[in-house]
């Protein structure tokens, strides 16, 4: 998860930077990576506001022990370990406080006419059944599917065994299937 | 296996269309928290100097956690810019607040762990540096000890027995999780608002 634009500055040099006392480098790594991570960020957590709070709260802890990041040139990683436990902390502190999310908030291609299946009221039935996942199912499901990573690569970010991810993940595919088979056949 | 059919494809479909846009200034609230915090340096100077030889006597604590029958650590403080006491001096569980004081302090982790080949200890004071600042055993079996000068402030630490357990303190009255969901110890030296 290293930036690979050729005109961009790596991550190591920008680190190196920040700790030899460049403060407004670290501007850099925020650009960077706020993007990138947006997205399972309110993914996991059902709510911009609380994803933009997670992803804050991610980047100071990160500069906070920058020191401690072994391989700078794999920054990018080592934030996003950082963020996926504030996103289970945050997810903790919420309970089963409603997920607030709302299609201001997210914006969806306007691809309705070429893609159907990514009308409004499937959206929100997405929202709500990746919502009453558990925790960890979610979060399996999320970074194996939609952020396309590897199972090492959940592996590492995460602290689970690949064993463990493939049946959260499995798991989760059979909510999720169950949860919208009927919805999906209706739209047709 | 299921994962490929068509619901589920179409979930992620749609999930990887999301487009989210944070609020325009969270590129600078993040800036303006970050330069709120101390700088961000490397402490292996300052580490250096903390651990650099010193002669400071300290009470046999590991005997005293033994006869009490603890399994555990224990942390003794020693007030550095004072003579060096001759007799027993004041000690407190791991995780209590020891008395303000405004100079650094010497703090003697004890942990007792009668089966292990090594033990060390990791910590915001030396930087998480990986394989820890090695313990040494004491004179009882199992008892393992290393003295820390800490200047007042919270520290967070957990102990690493042969080179891969992560320990945290069983007698800390507070742990929490780190970034990476490990547990850690909290001692707090001096002023506790600190």
């Amino acid at each position: 998860m290293t930036d690979r634009t050729a005109a961009a500055t790596p991550d190591s040099v920008l680190v190196r930077r920040v700790l030899d006392g460049d403060v407004e480098a670290y501007a850099q790594l925020v650009v960077r990576y706020r993007g990138r991570y947006a997205r399972f960020a309110t993914h996991m957590l059902g709510s911009v506001e609380d994803a933009e709070e997670a992803l804050q709260d991610a980047f100071v802890r990160a500069y906070r022990s920058l020191a401690r990041c072994e391989d700078p040139e794999r920054f990018g990683s080592w934030l996003f370990r950082i963020l996926v436990n504030r996103c289970r902390t945050a997810g903790a502190r919420r309970g089963r406080r409603e997920r607030t999310i709302v299609h201001d908030e997210i914006a969806l291609r306007d691809a309705a006419e070429d893609h159907p299946e990514e009308s409004v009221a499937w959206r929100e039935e997405i929202g709500r059944a990746l919502d009453r996942l558990p925790t960890d199912q979610r979060e399996a499901f999320l970074l194996k599917h939609v952020e396309d990573l590897s199972y090492e690569e959940i592996s590492a970010a995460t602290g689970v065994g690949v064993s463990a991810l493939k049946m959260r993940v499995k798991r989760a595919c059979d909510r999720l299937r169950d949860q919208l088979k009927e919805v999906y056949s209706a739209r047709e | 296996m299921h994962e490929s059919d068509e619901v589920i494809e179409r979930v992620v479909t749609a999930l990887r269309r999301d487009v989210v846009a944070f609020a325009p200034d969270f590129d600078a609230r993040v800036m303006a928290l970050v330069r709120d915090e101390p700088r961000a340096v490397p402490v292996r100077g300052i580490w250096a100097w903390m651990t650099r030889p010193r002669t400071v006597r300290v009470t046999p604590i590991g005997a005293l956690a033994l006869a009490a029958g603890l399994a555990g650590v224990v942390a003794l403080a020693a007030r550095n810019d004072a003579p060096a006491p001759t007799s027993g001096v004041a000690q407190a569980p791991a995780g209590m607040v020891i008395p303000a004081s405004s100079s650094t302090q010497m703090m003697e982790f004890v942990f007792v762990a009668p089966s292990a080949s090594s033990v060390a200890i990791v910590g915001d004071f030396n930087d998480w540096e990986e394989g820890g600042s090695p313990m040494r055993r004491k004179n009882q079996p199992g008892v393992w000890t290393i003295t820390i000068p800490l200047a007042p402030g919270r520290y967070h630490y957990t102990f690493v027995v042969d080179g891969t357990e992560w320990v945290a303190d069983p007698l800390a009255p507070r742990t929490i999780e780190d970034d990476f969901g490990r547990p850690n110890s909290v001692i707090t030296v001096g002023d506790a608002t600190t």
